[in-house]
């Protein structure tokens, strides 16, 4: 990379023309050309007028301020060689994106090519095919389209054949072979309880729990004085009251009181 | 009124209401059966060993289905329907008390023959005797005869009110520049209490409806006096 003076080759990654400024020519010394990257900011924006950002590395623009103020007038480092053909060079040179430089190094990381070169032919996540029957284990189906071990080994192959004979000629352990080819769980494996109604109980009664210690504290700390109406001496002669106005006297209140022999009905 | 923590209706004290008790046990036996025969289903959905979850046709059973609730909705409807229509029998009133919602108290108006008209204040809790009944008792309480039809004008001066008293059966909106009219007869001598039932601003809790019922020849004394 770099190598003196080839504009030419940077073009390729750029969607207009040549850059005016070559400003990462001699990257690897310390000899800067001219003074494109002196520590006046403006002559570098002005330099790279010309310069259009690649479409594919747009995406990961951060147009935002510099946020670190040593970062200007620094080059961008050469990239190592295993990187390069994967990559667009960043070939901004703007005072913006040259700190976006080492923030769209972060999302480099993550792009497609970047996957591919690590082997993963693209995919992170395995992907089932859905076009083809598959095994599963599930109480409501209870036969799956296809079983569990679809290759058999020799031994296996073997006992199929015994398989197609009578049943009465094999042993236990051969007819728990024979469903393990078949089926990956008994259907006491797949019906089996596990132990999550008491994590869920046990998370009930911690928010209930913590409910009531608010609770608590409201009534300590917020809730006023109560109203001079729930003593129980007013509430003795409020009753009296509604016994003597004869409040709800079919079935209700006063229906409950012996008028004659001044108690309560037994 | 009510007594702490009462869940049911209070008694009738007017034929309506007892019309309408009879309606609520009716349907909300319906009710509890419903209730009853879901959970029961729901117990046991919970706890078969069954395992097929494929069924595609219930031709039978989508019938008893849809023909059972119809046949329980009209169970519940005929009598609705029945109280309704009773509701709005014409009933010859012998007596017309209007009454006026403000902010925050009710007007009452008797004006078939004097021009008799008081307002009804709550008393506060600080000016309550002891064993009165707090938010419920009134300085004027609204008089009138028992045993006669008696038809009530309610209207409003400012906002939305209710006049509504539970054991009576009653409740109606109170729309300001409007007379919506209930007619009811009250059956027994008493004291009923009731709330205003619209939101109506800050002290909408706080403007309670007082009916207290007389033999007629009270009730005319009392009219005579008040007039």
């Amino acid at each position: 990379l770099g190598g003196g003076g080839e504009p030419g080759g940077l073009s390729s990654w750029i969607s207009g023309g040549p850059p005016e400024a070559t400003c990462w020519q001699e990257a690897g010394g310390g000899g800067l050309r001219g003074g494109i990257f002196s520590h006046n900011p403006t002559s570098v924006q002005l330099g790279c007028s010309r310069i259009r950002v690649s479409a594919g590395l747009a995406s990961l623009c951060v147009l935002a301020p510099c946020p670190d103020p040593a970062l200007r007038g620094r080059l961008l480092p050469p990239l190592p060689g295993w990187l390069q053909p994967a990559l667009p060079r960043p070939a901004m040179l703007s005072l913006p994106a040259l700190c976006m430089g080492t923030l769209a190094r972060r999302g480099i990381l993550g792009t497609a090519s970047m996957r591919a070169a690590h082997g993963h032919s693209g995919h992170v996540a395995t992907q089932e095919d859905m076009s083809v029957p598959r095994y599963y284990d599930k109480r409501s189906f209870p036969l799956p389209d296809v079983p569990f071990h679809a290759q058999l080994g020799t031994e296996q192959k073997a006992l199929k054949e015994k398989e197609k004979g009578s049943w009465k000629q094999l042993s236990n352990e051969e007819k728990v072979a024979l469903y393990r080819l078949k089926f990956n769980q008994t259907f006491a494996e797949i019906n089996r309880p596990s132990n999550e109604w008491k994590t869920v109980l046990g998370g009930i009664f911690i928010f209930f729990s913590f409910t009531g210690l608010i609770v608590w504290w409201q009534r300590v700390y917020v809730f006023p004085p109560k109203p001079r109406s729930l003593t129980d001496e007013w509430k003795a002669q409020q009753v009296k009251r509604m016994l003597d106005m004869r409040m709800n006297p079919i079935q209700g209140f006063s229906a409950k009181w012996d008028y004659d022999k001044n108690e309560w009905k037994k | 009124m009510a007594h702490p923590l009462q869940l049911g209706f209070q008694d009738a004290m007017s034929p309506i209401m007892e019309e309408l008790l009879h309606f609520h046990d009716h349907t909300l036996m319906i009710v509890f059966m419903i209730s009853a025969m879901v959970l029961y289903i729901i117990m046991l959905m919970m706890t078969t060993k069954l395992t097929y979850t494929n069924t595609m046709n219930a031709q039978e059973v989508e019938m008893i289905w849809t023909i059972l609730p119809a046949i329980v909705l009209i169970t519940i409807a005929l009598p609705s329907l029945r109280v309704l229509y009773l509701m709005d029998e014409i009933n010859n009133p012998h007596l017309t008390i209007k009454a006026i919602g403000h902010q925050w108290y009710w007007t009452y108006e008797y004006t078939d023959y004097d021009n008799l008209e008081f307002d009804s204040y709550m008393i506060p809790t600080q000016d309550l005797p002891n064993g009165y009944f707090r938010l419920l008792e009134v300085d004027h309480r609204m008089m009138m005869p028992m045993e006669s039809p008696i038809r009530m004008l309610i209207s409003a001066e400012d906002v939305l009110h209710s006049w509504a008293v539970p054991s009576l059966g009653v409740k109606t909106d109170a729309v300001p520049g409007r007379l919506n009219q209930t007619t009811f007869i009250v059956t027994r001598p008493g004291v009923f209490y009731g709330q205003c039932s619209e939101i109506c601003g800050a002290n909408h809790s706080f403007m309670p409806i007082v009916v207290e019922s007389l033999p007629l020849q009270h009730f005319e004394n009392w009219s005579t006096m008040s007039s």
